[in-house]
């Protein structure tokens, strides 16, 4: 089975540019055009997995708290 | 959610388990926030059984019943540690078998264990159809993209 690993840098730049600067026609550019958030794609590329998945168990723990405390208010 | 609190009791359990849904786009580069661990398990009685005494330090109970109300097994379930929805066949790719074909190791939370690659990824967020899993499509097929390239 393969491993999935950090993005070699070669790899990251190569990502970077095809995902600032989309090529008209393609995917990338048909996401930034239904509103993805391209820049939030190079931040996370640049992690490693594990670093990835750190980050979002610190925001969705984060987001709960605050839709507990919305629900308490409302 | 405590996904490397969950992923980690898993291992430890030696429960067979592909990660699929948010947690796996997170692998892959993912900037979405999920609120639950979507994982796929072999239906091996051994294997069930490790799930079940995994996790059963954290209280799993089905979700959206009251707390009171006698534990049923579900395949949605909120827990101590968080809502995990167990699958045993996911739409577009089939069993725990046919997943292992589209897996990769993941390194994370001081563990490693399999997680969907991309592409199939995408073909399970696809086959799911729901509102929730069309709208991640594009950047998963963004991310699919640059790293192609």
């Amino acid at each position: 089975m393969k491993t999935l690993r950090p993005l070699t840098p070669e790899q990251l730049a190569r990502a970077e540019a095809a995902l600032l600067h989309p090529s008209p026609g393609s995917r990338i550019e048909a996401a930034k055009n239904y509103g993805v958030d391209l820049t939030l794609l190079v931040e996370q590329l640049r992690l490693t997995p594990d670093e990835r998945a750190r980050k979002l168990e610190l925001a969705s723990t984060a987001l709960e708290e605050v839709r507990g405390i919305a629900r308490r208010r409302s | 959610m405590q996904p490397a609190r969950a992923l980690r009791v898993l291992c430890d359990a030696d429960v067979d388990f592909v990660v699929i849904g948010g947690v796996s786009a997170t692998f892959h580069g993912s900037a979405r926030v999920t609120y639950d661990l979507d994982i796929c398990y072999a239906r091996t009685s051994t294997n069930l059984r490790r799930l079940a005494e995994a996790l059963a330090p954290f209280h799993p109970r089905p979700r959206g019943f009251p707390a009171e109300l006698p534990f049923v097994w579900k395949k949605t379930l909120r827990t101590d540690i968080g809502e995990i929805d167990l699958l045993a066949e996911v739409a577009g790719l089939g069993s725990f078998a046919d997943l292992q074909q589209h897996s990769i190791t993941v390194h994370a939370f001081d563990r490693q264990f399999a997680t969907l690659d991309l592409p199939a990824l995408i073909q399970a967020k696809r086959a799911a159809g729901r509102e929730k899993d069309l709208s991640a499509l594009p950047e998963l097929e963004s991310l699919l993209e640059a790293g192609d390239l």
